[in-house]
């Protein structure tokens, strides 16, 4: 880890695209009932080596200039038929439900005002709040669009503070040791991320205390 | 001994404030961490600290020399390995 860090250059989702078989659905529930303006659209002709049928892909804002787009082919049946999934990717009974529903996207409003209009607009609708949730730091609210995926909004309950940041990295250090050896579990996890926190803990903090006497020594200087 | 870390953020505080109230366990710190320790089990009472589910179940950070023999609606309890 001591190697400079590669400089972060990107800035967000340009945009995540999902496939539709219900265009007029997925517009009522994006458009219409949560005002995410229609924002591109692309009208194309198949082409490709792979029978490509004729296509609309279209995109809706969903703040920050990121998108959610999808794609409408025309005269495709739909790819699988089971009940439980998204149109994307359906599930049989064997799968747990925890599972099914692990994948999805998470919009971010500033507040709880905010959070509360889109739980409104969609109470209102087809396509009512399932569930809403205060989690360790966010508060959630979340449904199902016309497609059946899975659709978050929410919240922080606070700024995330620095050293939430420290332990995350000591986290993810933790958990590749412990699945780089035979059965990863929770608590071997745990106890990799104790000598961890051991050995990194104490000095991070100095290291922050150091930042902030630097930045607070200019400014003392200005005004002595 | 057994050392339970857990993360000093507002939502976690009390789970070492309420871990303290043991005569036998010992509240210190670790950087922004608080490090509980004790000789025998460190039990905490999930009602007493008030804590959300969500927060009650991912306020654990590390675990050294011991092991987690109880993490439920109830409480924490971490006995030594």
């Amino acid at each position: 880890m001591t190697d400079a860090p590669l400089e972060h250059k990107v800035r967000g989702v340009d945009h995540a695209a999902f496939p539709t078989f219900d265009p007029a659905a997925t517009v009522r529930f994006y458009r219409d009932v949560l005002g995410f303006p229609v924002v591109h659209s692309i009208c194309a002709a198949g082409w490709g080596p792979e029978n490509h049928p004729d296509f609309i892909h279209f995109f809706f804002d969903i703040g920050n200039d990121d998108r959610i787009a999808f794609f409408y082919y025309f005269g495709l049946e739909r790819q699988h038929d089971e009940a439980r999934g998204d149109v994307y990717a359906g599930f049989g009974p064997e799968v747990p439900e925890f599972f099914v529903r692990s994948r999805h996207l998470a919009i971010h409003v500033d507040g709880e005002d905010d959070l509360l209009e889109y739980r409104r607009r969609l109470d209102a609708s087809t396509w009512p709040v399932e569930m809403q949730i205060q989690h360790e730091t966010i508060e959630s609210i979340y449904t199902h669009d016309p497609n059946g995926y899975m659709v978050e909004f929410t919240r922080a309950m606070r700024p995330v503070t620095p050293q939430e940041d420290l332990d995350a990295n000591l986290t993810i250090d933790a958990l590749l040791d412990v699945v780089g050896e035979p059965e990863p579990t929770f608590g071997k996890l745990l106890a990799r991320k104790a000598e961890l926190i051991v050995e990194r803990a104490a000095d991070w903090e100095l290291a922050q205390e150091r930042t902030r006497q630097q930045e607070q020594e200019p400014a003392q200087g200005v005004t002595s | 001994m057994t050392a339970l870390y857990v993360l000093d953020v507002p939502e976690n505080t009390t789970v070492a404030k309420v871990a303290a109230e043991d005569p036998e366990v010992t509240v210190g710190r670790v950087g922004p961490y608080f490090e509980i320790t004790a000789d025998g089990p460190i039990v905490v009472d999930r009602r007493a600290t008030g804590c959300r589910h969500a927060v009650w179940y991912s306020c654990i950070a590390g675990v050294a020399g011991g092991r987690i023999a109880q993490h439920d609606k109830d409480a924490l309890r971490v006995e030594p390995a």
